[in-house]
């Protein structure tokens, strides 16, 4: 024990004699809350547009001006030709464009339905269709305005009838995605300090050859790793809590659920990311593979974790190995403290798969480094 | 300057690199594999969303609304007719992301009124998801209204005509924008934490009493990864093209230039840091920072720069990817030539040149 108090206090000492490193670490949370925040955004806006208008008649006008006045599109003017349009779109400049054809007005007064065509560039498939569904939609509700405009009194309208989606968006009414993500960075922040600092920090002295000297000194390798894991713990236990203040004093994000059952769980889940560090330092011997080894592992549960692509849109075999994945489960939790307010009761399942995870990656990879050794 | 010791030199990190066979796998595998999952597993398109249905009217019309949900590939129906009471469990259990409530007067309303109301709730913690979920049930919306009303139309029509992409497929987006993630990763992170790992080991000094010249020895250093990264494009190229059936539009030639001012971008970065750390935590740290995060979250890699508030726009315009991937999806997208990307490249050769005068420059006077 006494042995143990000793390492750990040796490990705050290198991290404290090392001030630049020690900005770093407290500065990150910061900076990635910041710019994963505002970045992150998964709603489209200012989607940049321009119209050839071939009809220059009133209803032409009205179209452009309803596209000119929403916060959806950008609007860059007219333009004449479709060559140009094809050259801005090589250039980026714009990304949709409205073709009105000649006589639109004509044939819509005769009734002929014509068409208006829209360029979207495709390259970003997801922008282009909300762009798309944006376009419709404008539009969609400029036609029920003429609709009514032109129909009132016609017999041919009354006998139409509409249903309509009224949609009430529960727990994100604005759809604000800096609500989604920044419980995620939350969650992204715990689990990178936790493991690059454990696996990094371990080979460091294996790979300056301090390792050595520590191992013929009485001390277990179990109080090793104890001593190396625990003082990171508390290191990335400040930095929670740091997020948490960045997120509500920067985003006004405060979490609805309880605060004690975020730390029980993120203790929960810092276990597996700890383990993924050990493990980390025993297949690596340079601190660089260390590094790459976690960064691996990092990126893919990240991406797996449901972060920003729903788990649901993956193909089937991809969504089972999600399950072998810890970081899946904290983000559910985190999310669901912090939006929902859901209690204990209802993520116990999570919480459940967190510790399995967790004690079978801590000790398994505690044991592999013992090995290594004798 | 490129004489036999500058050859010798590289020879040595060459060596250097081939030994660490452990790093040379992860850096080889890891972008297939990353390849792989965003070709497969990324689309921000919702499927399989679940929904609870509630109907109160229990006529004909309302199950007929009904049966297109249940008929769409879009939606999976989780229950049905949950009492109010239960709507906040069912949500925070998230057995269900949505509940369309049918109301009572829903069958009458449909005859008499000129719009008839139906109720959505959905679970907007996601907020893509729940613009998804809206976008679907509308779409069932109007499917319905057609069905009801054959001889109403429109006036006029939007006729969509998707440019480069008509499939709107996403390794469209991903392949050019992950070459431009990976190479680099390794150019300024492998490049940073090499430099200072000989500062950290104490073997720079080792080479520094040898006859190379400083820069010889910054140079040395870097071709190796220059080649691995330009390697590594290559490979990724390869299976975008081969496997996933990404064009390239434009000029070959053009293309494998471009890649290699990019990967001198990204050395410089690497090199600058690695003036400024002494360690390779911090190296990597500094990198992680200045580098990877803007690189991934702020250039347009996933995330429309449109969308995000007017100041990251501004930064984005500094980060290198930001450029890059404007050249790299416009030659094999659009197949735009050297004329349509003047501005992009010569940001990118100036930036390049500043960044290894000024690390050079440090590097030799911390020397002294």
């Amino acid at each position: 024990m006494q042995r143990l108090l000793y390492i750990i206090q040796k490990e705050f000492r290198q991290i404290a004699r090392e001030r630049v490193f020690l900005l770093v670490i407290f500065i990150m949370p910061f900076i990635q809350i910041v710019v994963l925040g505002f970045a992150i955004t998964t709603d489209i806006r200012n989607v940049s547009m321009a119209i050839i208008d071939y009809d220059r008649s009133s209803m032409s006008r009205r179209i452009t001006d309803a596209f000119r006045v929403t916060g959806s599109f950008r609007y860059r003017g007219v333009l004449s030709t479709e060559r140009e349009v094809a050259r801005r779109m090589n250039r980026d400049e714009i990304k949709l464009a409205l073709v009105i054809p000649r006589h639109l007005e004509r044939d819509v007064k005769r009734g002929a339905s014509p068409a208006v065509q829209v360029l979207v560039d495709g390259v970003d498939g997801n922008t282009a269709g909300v762009a798309l569904a944006y376009a419709n939609r404008i539009v969609q509700d400029l036609q029920r305005e003429w609709l009514r405009e032109a129909g009132t009194g016609a017999g041919e309208l009354r006998n139409i009838h509409l249903t309509e989606v009224e949609t009430r968006m529960v727990y994100n009414p604005a759809l604000e995605s800096t609500n989604n993500i920044v419980p995620g960075i939350l969650a992204m922040l715990l689990m990178t300090i936790t493991s690059f600092l454990t696996g990094m920090s371990i080979v460091r002295e294996k790979e300056i050859g301090t390792l050595e000297q520590l191992m013929v000194t009485p001390v277990r390798s179990t109080e090793l790793i104890l001593g190396k894991v625990i003082p990171l713990l508390v290191v990335a236990f400040v930095l929670l809590n740091i997020g948490i203040l960045a997120a509500g004093l920067i985003f006004g994000l405060w979490m609805k659920g309880s605060l004690i059952t975020l730390y029980l769980l993120s203790i929960l889940f810092s276990m597996s990311s700890l383990g993924l560090g050990v493990f980390a330092s025993t297949l690596a011997n340079t601190q660089q593979q260390a590094m790459f080894v976690t960064w691996f592992f990092t990126i893919f549960s990240i991406l797996l974790s449901g972060f920003f692509i729903p788990i649901e849109n993956m193909p089937r075999v991809v969504q089972v190995i999600t399950y072998l994945n810890p970081v899946r489960y904290f983000m559910v939790v985190i999310r669901e403290i912090y939006l929902k307010g859901t209690g204990l009761d209802l993520l116990w399942k999570e919480a459940l798969a967190m510790t399995i995870f967790g004690l079978v990656m801590f000790v398994s990879a505690t044991v592999r480094f013992q090995k290594r050794l004798g | 300057m490129f004489d036999r010791i500058f050859l010798s030199i590289v020879k040595k990190e060459f060596l250097h690199v081939v030994r660490d066979w452990q790093t040379l796998v992860i850096i080889i595998v890891m972008p297939v594999l990353m390849l792989l999952l965003f070709g497969y597993a990324i689309t921000l398109e919702m499927r399989q969303i679940t929904i609870a249905l509630v109907d109160h009217s229990r006529s004909p019309e309302s199950r007929a609304f009904l049966e297109r949900i249940r008929a769409s590939d879009f939606f999976e129906v989780a229950a049905v007719n949950v009492p109010e009471a239960q709507f906040e469990r069912l949500f925070q259990e998230r057995r269900s992301r949505c509940i369309l409530v049918i109301p009572h007067d829903f069958a009458r309303s449909l005859e008499q009124d000129a719009e008839t109301d139906i109720q959505l709730l959905i679970d907007a913690s996601d907020p893509n998801a729940a613009n998804y979920i809206q976008k679907y049930l509308m779409q069932v919306s109007t499917g319905y209204d057609a069905a009801r009303n054959p001889s109403f139309t429109m006036p006029l029509r939007l006729e969509p005509r998707l440019l480069y992409n008509p499939d709107l497929r996403s390794e469209y987006f991903f392949v050019p924008g992950l070459i431009a993630v990976i190479i680099l990763l390794i150019s300024a992170l492998l490049t940073s934490i090499a430099i200072v790992r000989e500062k950290e080991v104490g073997t720079m000094e080792q080479i520094l009493v040898s006859p190379a010249h400083p820069v010889q020895i910054i140079l040395g250093k870097v071709v190796p990864f220059i080649v691995l990264g330009f390697v590594d494009s290559v490979l990724i190229l390869v299976i975008g093209h081969f496997w996933f059936g990404v064009p390239i539009h434009g000029s070959v030639v053009f293309l494998g230039l471009s890649l290699i001012l990019y990967i001198f971008t990204g050395l410089s970065f690497g090199l600058l840091i690695s003036t400024v750390a002494n360690t390779q935590r911090l190296a990597m740290m500094a990198t992680l920072l200045a580098t990877i995060l803007p690189t991934i979250m702020l250039s347009g890699f996933i995330f429309p720069i449109p969308s995000m508030p007017v100041v990251f726009q501004y930064v984005s315009r500094i980060v290198p990817a930001t450029h890059f991937l404007r050249i790299i999806r416009g030659i094999m997208l659009k197949g735009s030539g050297v004329r349509d990307l003047v501005t992009p490249i010569t940001y990118l050769l100036v930036l390049s040149i500043v960044l290894i005068t000024v690390s050079v420059r440090k590097f030799n006077t911390r020397l002294e």
